[in-house]
C-alpha cells in the first residue's frame, strides 16, 4: 500500500530547474532513505510533499491527498523534522510541546509532555528556556515535537545532526521501534550513510534534479559479493562458521556474525537465514556498499 | 478558533517574554516620562495650554506605538523566517492566514500595552483640563485603526521580504513619509496640496482628528470624515494582507 507517490514532479526557482521529472514511491511501513548531495532538491521535495511549496508540474499524492489542495488536512496526519528548525528561545521545553500540541488540536498534560521528552532522552524536569539548550538537545526536542500527533508518515531532514554517537543510537532505536510497533512510515533525508544503512529498507538517490536510483537498499549484486554484519538475538546455538549456498559466514564475535553474500539478493539471503533458524535482529552492510553506490550515482556528469 | 487561540497566546506572550519585546516597552516608558515632564512643566509655566499638552502627549503615544508596530510587524513573517521558526509553524495544520490573524492580534495587544502604559502619563499631563476623557477615547479608537492599517501593511510586507532588515527599512521609510505632512509648516498644510496630503494620509488624519477633539472640542459629527478615511484604510490593509498571505514562501 502506497504511503506517498510522486510522478514527473518539476519545480524551478527563478528559471533554475531544481526538480526535473522526479518520480518516487514510498510504501506504508517503509523506512525510506532520501539521499542526494547538498542543493540536489531534497528539502524542496519534502516541502512539496507537505504542501508548503507548490510544484510547477507533476502529480503528488501523500496518504491519497494532494498536498497543494489538502495541505492542512494532510499535515494533521503527518509530521516533519526540518533540517533547520528554529525554536522560540523564551519557551520552556514543556511549554513548546504544549503549544505545538495545541496546533494539532491536542491538549497535552504535563505528564504527556514529560513522557514525550523522556522518550527522546531529554530531562523532563529541565525548566530552562530553550535558548540555553545545546544543539543536540534542540534536535531531540525537535524530534519530540515531530512525534506529537502520532504521524502516519514522519519526514526527517538530517535527524541525527548535532547528536553524539549515543544520542544517534537512541534516535535510531526510537525510529525502529515506532516503525515496528506502530507501523509508522519514515522518510529520512540525510547525508549520513550510516543512518541509512542502519535504518532504511528502501532508498532513492536524487542528483542532477532527477532520481538516479530508487529501490531496495540491498542493491542487486549478481556476480559480486557483499559483506554484511548480522546481529543475532541468541548466539549460543550458533556455530562459529557456517555455510549456506551463496552465504558464507566465517567470523563471529558475540552477537555479531559477518557473512559474505554472493550471487544473491541480500534481502533474500536475510529471509533464507531467518527461515533456517538464525535469529537475526539487525543487519548492516560492511565495506559501505551504499557509499560506493551513492558516490557512483552522484558523481555522474550532468547531461 | 481552535487553532487561533494558542497562536494568539504565543504572540502575546512573546511580546512580554522575548528580550526585544521587553526592551521596547522600557524605551516607551523612558520616552513618555521625559515628554510628560516637559509638557507638565510647560503647562505649569503657562507656556502651553492644557488641551494642547494633552494633544501633544496623545500624538507622542500614537507615534511611539506605531513605531513599535512597524518594527514588530516587519518582524512578523520575515523575522520568523530568519530565525527559522516559520517553517516549524507552516508544517503544522495551521494556515498562513491563521498565522497572520494571530500576528495582527499580537500587534493589537502591543497597542493595548502601550495605551495602558501611557494612561498615567496622560493623566499627569491632562488631569487639570476638560478633554482628557475624550482624548483617551479618541486616542484608543484612532490608535486601534492605525495599528490595523500599519500592522496589516507591515505584515504583508514581511511576507514578501526575505529579511527583517529589508522589511524594516521599507516600513520605516513609509512611516516617515506618512508622518511628513505633520512636519510641514502650517501655511503649507493650509494649501490645497497640503490639505490633500493630510486627507489621504491615515496618520495625519488620525492626528487631525485628535486635534479637533482635544484642542478644538469638536464633537463626533465632525469626525465622520476622518473616521471614514481610517475605516477605508483599515479595510484596504486587511485586503492587502489577505491577498499577500495566500502564498507564503520560505
Amino acid at each position: 500500500m502506497k504511503a506517498l507517490e510522486i510522478n514527473s514532479l518539476k519545480k524551478s526557482f527563478d528559471g533554475m530547474k531544481v526538480l526535473e521529472d522526479v518520480s518516487m514511491t514510498v510504501y506504508r511501513g517503509d523506512i525510506y532513505g532520501f539521499l542526494g548531495p547538498n542543493g540536489s532538491g531534497k528539502t524542496t521535495t519534502l516541502r512539496i510533499l507537505l504542501g508548503i511549496l507548490f510544484p510547477d508540474e507533476g502529480k503528488v499524492a501523500v496518504l491519497k491527498l494532494n498536498p497543494s489542495v489538502d495541505g492542512a488536512r494532510l499535515r494533521q496526519r503527518v509530521n516533519v523534522l526540518p533540517e533547520s528548525h528554529g525554536f522560540y528561545g523564551w519557551m520552556r521545553a514543556e511549554e513548546y510541546l504544549r503549544f505545538f500540541g495545541q496546533l494539532y488540536g491536542l491538549q497535552l498534560t504535563t505528564t504527556d509532555c514529560r513522557l514525550q521528552l523522556d522518550k527522546v532522552g531529554l530531562d523532563p524536569a529541565d525548566i530552562r528556556p530553550i535558548r540555553t539548550f545545546s544543539r543536540g538537545m534542540k534536535q531531540r526536542l525537535g524530534i519530540a515535537r515531530s512525534l506529537l500527533n502520532d504521524p502516519e508518515i514522519l519526514f526527517l531532514d538530517e535527524p541525527t545532526n548535532g547528536l553524539d554517537p549515543k544520542g544517534r543510537r537512541g534516535i535510531h532505536d526510537l525510529l525502529l521501534n515506532l516503525n515496528r510497533e506502530k507501523g509508522m512510515t519514515v522518510v529520512i533525508s540525510t547525508h549520513i550513510l550510516d543512518d541509512v544503512e542502519r535504518l532504511c529498507n528502501r532508498i532513492a538517490i536524487l542528483h542532477n534534479s532527477k532520481i538516479q536510483y530508487e529501490g531496495s537498499l540491498f542493491e542487486p549484486v549478481v556476480g559480486k559479493s557483499t559483506r554484511y554484519r548480522f546481529r543475532v538475538a541468541d548466539d549460543k546455538n550458533i556455530p562459529n562458521t557456517w555455510n549456506f549456498p551463496g552465504i558464507l559466514c566465517q567470523e563471529k564475535k558475540g552477537q555479531w556474525i559477518t557473512c559474505e553474500i554472493k550471487d544473491m539478493q541480500p534481502d533474500n539471503a536475510l529471509k533464507f537465514l531467518i527461515q533456517n533458524g538464525i535469529p537475526i535482529i539487525e543487519a548492516i552492510q560492511v565495506n559501505s556498499g551504499l557509499e560506493a553506490m551513492y558516490l557512483n550515482y552522484t558523481t555522474q556528469v550532468k547531461e | 478558533m481552535r487553532l487561533y487561540k494558542p497562536l494568539i497566546k504565543k504572540e502575546c506572550l512573546e511580546e512580554i517574554f522575548s528580550a526585544r519585546g521587553a526592551a521596547l516597552y522600557l524605551v516607551v516608558i523612558g520616552v513618555l516620562s521625559v515628554f510628560s515632564l516637559l509638557l507638565v512643566s510647560n503647562t505649569e509655566l503657562s507656556l502651553l495650554e492644557n488641551a494642547q499638552a494633552v494633544y501633544m502627549m496623545s500624538a507622542i503615544v500614537m507615534t511611539l506605538a506605531l513605531l513599535i508596530i512597524v518594527i514588530r510587524g516587519g518582524d512578523g513573517f520575515a523575522g520568523e523566517r530568519e530565525r527559522e521558526t516559520l517553517e516549524t509553524l507552516l508544517i503544522t495544520p495551521v494556515s498562513p492566514a491563521e498565522i497572520a490573524v494571530a500576528k495582527l492580534m499580537g500587534l493589537l495587544f502591543t497597542w493595548l500595552i502601550v495605551f495602558v502604559l501611557s494612561m498615567p502619563y496622560l493623566w499627569a499631563v491632562g488631569s487639570t483640563g476638560q478633554n482628557l476623557l475624550s482624548a483617551l477615547v479618541y486616542l484608543f479608537a484612532a490608535g486601534t485603526f492605525l495599528v490595523i492599517i500599519f500592522g496589516g501593511f507591515m505584515l504583508a510586507l514581511s511576507v514578501r521580504m526575505k529579511t527583517f532588515k529589508g522589511a524594516l527599512s521599507i516600513g520605516l521609510t513609509a512611516f516617515l513619509l506618512s508622518g511628513s505632512p505633520i512636519l510641514l509648516g502650517s501655511s503649507l498644510r493650509q494649501s490645497a496640496v497640503g490639505r490633500v496630503v493630510d486627507l489621504i494620509n491615515p496618520f495625519a488624519t488620525a492626528l487631525n482628528m485628535l486635534d479637533s477633539v482635544v484642542v478644538d472640542s469638536l464633537g463626533l459629527l465632525f469626525q465622520i470624515m476622518p473616521l471614514a478615511i481610517l475605516v477605508f484604510y483599515t479595510i484596504a490593509a486587511i485586503w492587502v494582507l489577505s491577498m499577500t498571505i495566500r502564498r507564503v514562501e520560505l
